[in-house]
């Protein structure tokens, strides 16, 4: 099932308000894709570690969650070595590995993961209304948030009836395979979920209605930033900027 | 592969296997920190543009319907059909697009932002790039599939195959430009990413078949796009 | 009743949604060759859960499960059992997916590994039988409520189960359905287990009547005694026999 399985805690992290941990989750991440060096990438990847380790998410969860989305890594680490131009590190035979390759591929595992840690720490542990909210307050349009909320609300409605379609399909036996049997029956699956859904946003818009909407949304959700909030805040920023003047300053 | 035997009544582990097996491993997406300012901003400033198109013809009270279509979405893009030995995610930009028209920008963001947080595949600084890559051929296909979809059975057949083929072909492409945009080191990354997709645009091709021929027979009114607004059953 | 052959056996099934609260707890039950059998029970009482232990839809946490005479275990296993028991679902709308009715009925016949003309045939069948020819090219989706229910028996019936599992037929139906439904269900040759809430379509429509409670199962009685009693006792949707009956 789609869960948000790091919302639950209660670190210094968790408490932390989610419109400061949204903030701080761009910052890190825009930080991280505009540098370049190895010195601060690590810094960097150190930094995300030791806000997952402030979340305390658990080793073993966090790993997991990190293979996963390494795939494009994996990806880059196959085929960069073997074809940027450079000084050769190992030579086997037809198949030579350079520096530059490797080193290339090691900066974007180092970027990549510093950023995805990052937000596994601040975003992975947010409740996702929260994050809703919290986007209206950073200035995304309301439209935006809006659909957002819905959208959330109903991904679990919608699961769980995919999942009903697809136990009917299986109580009649149905074992997918490579033919096209079982793709007609995905579509139709697909289909179905479709229509219900399009017809149950008519009955929520009709319901909507039923109390009284006139095209507008009331959000009722009060941020309370704490003292807590602002040195976290005014921490981490020092040490992006400490971080930035270790990338760039001294090339100016 | 994904096996029957993991869906269950409470309807728990289709999505946890999924992210438990390596096989899985999802490559629509440019990840975190590989893609130079230039092309995020870039990316971003079209995806910004194209949303505010998509929200523009969206109405409040379309909202609903829209997000609930969305999370479908959502929920659809995490099925896993068969193929060959392993599995592939289905993407089904290429629906959203026959669907929503426009409106594919906001809903395919949408979509990214909570794959974001749910799974931290992509994130913020790729979320611009991600978008265009998956809703820009959405867009495109829904103008060659609407002046179509009246004609007869064969056509539709054949243009919603082509629709769904290409919308994959087309999001294939704009990953694989976006790496060869990075420099020559990552041209054979770029041509990886286009000849991996390669079987699922044919799937794609084929379940977007399927799909506009149920679509059109039960509910037909979901692929009347007027101008990108979302219709109203009715 | 039921003095056919021993078909389907449970021994000790326990089950708990996560792991805690208890819905089915040591349940004991045996289905023989032509029995026909009622499940009674209020909401959240196990009666769903206990048809999708059956199915393997959920899996017992404990307990053994014989079904024609082999141990069921694994999804393979059950693989197997699904191909000789149907389920007709509570919510008929979770179970029709196809575009058309005649798809649908199709649909199992095919995963049954027919060859596209014989499933075609059988469904046509099927639903001749059913008297629901005429419905082959409508879309299953803007059926009413009672023809949604029967073609979805259709869907199960195609695939000649030997064993029907009904899980609350009645609901949502009208009077002249639930008269066709009993009609249907009369004219079966097979073994069935009906799951509802609805006394007296369980009292004219199987042979024996069981109780569950707080996911315990107990005998009640056999259909016929417990027919009369019945009526004297209006409020009482947990039936009970007396020992002179």
């Amino acid at each position: 099932m789609i869960e948000s399985s790091f919302v639950d805690g209660n670190s210094l992290i968790h408490r932390l308000d989610p419109r400061f941990r949204v903030a701080m989750a761009i910052g890190i991440s825009v930080f991280i894709a505009l540098a370049d060096r190895f010195p601060t990438l690590l810094i960097s990847l150190l930094l995300s570690l030791v806000l997952v380790a402030l979340a305390r998410l658990g080793t073993m969860r966090v790993f997991r969650r990190l293979v996963v989305v390494n795939g494009m890594v994996l990806v880059f680490w196959l085929i960069l070595p073997l074809t940027v131009a450079g000084d050769a590190i190992l030579n086997l035979g037809p198949i030579l590995l350079t520096k530059a390759g490797v080193l290339l591929a090691a900066r974007l595992t180092l970027k990549s993961n510093g950023i995805i840690l990052a937000l596994i720490a601040l975003m992975a542990t947010c409740p996702v209304t929260a994050i809703g909210y919290a986007m209206k307050s950073l200035w995304i349009p309301e439209k935006i948030v809006y659909l957002f909320l819905i959208t959330y609300r109903y991904i679990f409605v919608l699961e769980q009836e995919y999942q009903r379609l697809m136990m009917a399909a299986k109580i009649r036996c149905f074992r997918p395979g490579n033919n096209l049997h079982t793709y007609r029956t995905f579509a139709y699956l697909i289909g179905m979920l479709f229509v219900r859904a399009s017809l149950r946003g008519e009955r929520v818009y009709q319901a909507m209605c039923c109390r009284g909407f006139n095209g507008r949304f009331y959000l009722l959700y009060e941020f309370r930033a704490s003292w807590v909030d602002w040195i976290f805040l005014t921490a981490l920023s020092l040490v992006i900027l400490l971080l930035g003047f270790m990338e760039w300053g001294m090339v100016l | 592969m994904w096996g029957l035997s993991d869906v269950h009544v409470s309807g728990t582990l289709e999505v946890e296997t999924a992210l438990e097996n390596l096989n899985e491993i999802k490559l629509m997406h440019i990840s975190e920190g590989v893609l130079p300012v230039s092309i995020l901003v870039g990316g971003a400033v079209i995806a910004v543009t194209g949303t505010a198109i998509g929200l523009r013809r969206l109405d409040y009270n379309r909202i609903p319907q829209a997000g609930v279509l969305a999370a479908s979405f959502f929920v659809a893009s995490l099925i896993h059909v068969p193929l060959g030995v392993s599995s592939v995610h289905l993407i089904l930009n290429g629906l959203v697009g026959m669907m929503l028209g426009w409106g594919a920008f906001p809903v395919i963001m949408i979509a990214l932002i909570l794959q974001a947080v749910f799974f931290q595949f992509g994130g913020f600084t790729t979320l611009g790039v991600n978008t265009v890559v998956m809703a820009l051929p959405a867009v495109l296909v829904s103008f060659a599939f609407h002046p179509l979809k009246r004609k007869n059975a064969s056509v539709v057949t054949v243009i919603s195959f082509l629709c769904g083929f290409f919308s994959v072909l087309f999001a294939a492409l704009m990953m694989g430009f976006a790496f060869f945009l990075i420099g020559e080191a990552f041209f054979e990354v770029g041509t990886f990413v286009v000849i991996s997709h390669l079987p699922v645009m044919i799937i794609e091709g084929i379940i977007t078949v399927f799909c506009i021929r149920f679509l059109m027979k039960v509910q037909p009114s979901m692929l009347y796009v007027k101008k990108g607004v979302i219709n109203a059953r009715s | 009743m039921g003095n056919g052959p021993l078909i389907m056996d449970l021994k000790d099934i326990c089950y708990a949604y996560h792991g805690v609260d208890d819905v089915l707890s040591h349940v004991n039950f045996s289905l023989h060759a032509d029995e026909r059998m009622g499940l009674i029970g209020g909401n959240g009482s196990g009666k769903s859960t206990f048809l999708h232990i059956i199915i393997g839809i959920l899996r017992a946490h404990s307990g053994e499960m014989t079904i024609f005479g082999e141990r069921v275990r694994t999804e393979q296993d059950f693989f197997r059992v699904r191909q000789r028991v149907g389920l007709l679902f509570q919510n008929s709308d979770d179970q029709l997916f196809s575009p058309t009715v005649l798809e649908d009925v199709a649909f199992g016949p095919l995963n049954l590994g027919k060859e596209p003309e014989e499933a075609c045939e059988i469904a046509r069948q099927t639903l001749t039988d059913l008297h629901l020819s005429g419905f082959e090219d409508r879309v299953t989706h803007t059926l009413s409520g009672g023809e949604k229910k029967l073609v979805a028996l259709a869907t199960i019936l195609a695939m000649q189960p030997e064993i029907l599992l009904l899980d609350e037929p009645t609901s949502g139906l009208d009077e002249s359905t639930k008269n066709r439904l009993t009609e249907i269900l009369g004219s079966l040759a097979i073994s069935y287990i009906i799951v509802s809430h609805e006394y007296e379509f369980l009292i004219s429509n199987t042979d024996t009547i069981y109780g569950m409670k707080n996911g315990i199962l107990k005998y009640h009685g056999d259909s016929s005694s417990l027919h009369s009693h019945y009526h004297s006792h209006p409020a009482g949707e947990v039936s009970h026999q007396h020992s002179d009956t």
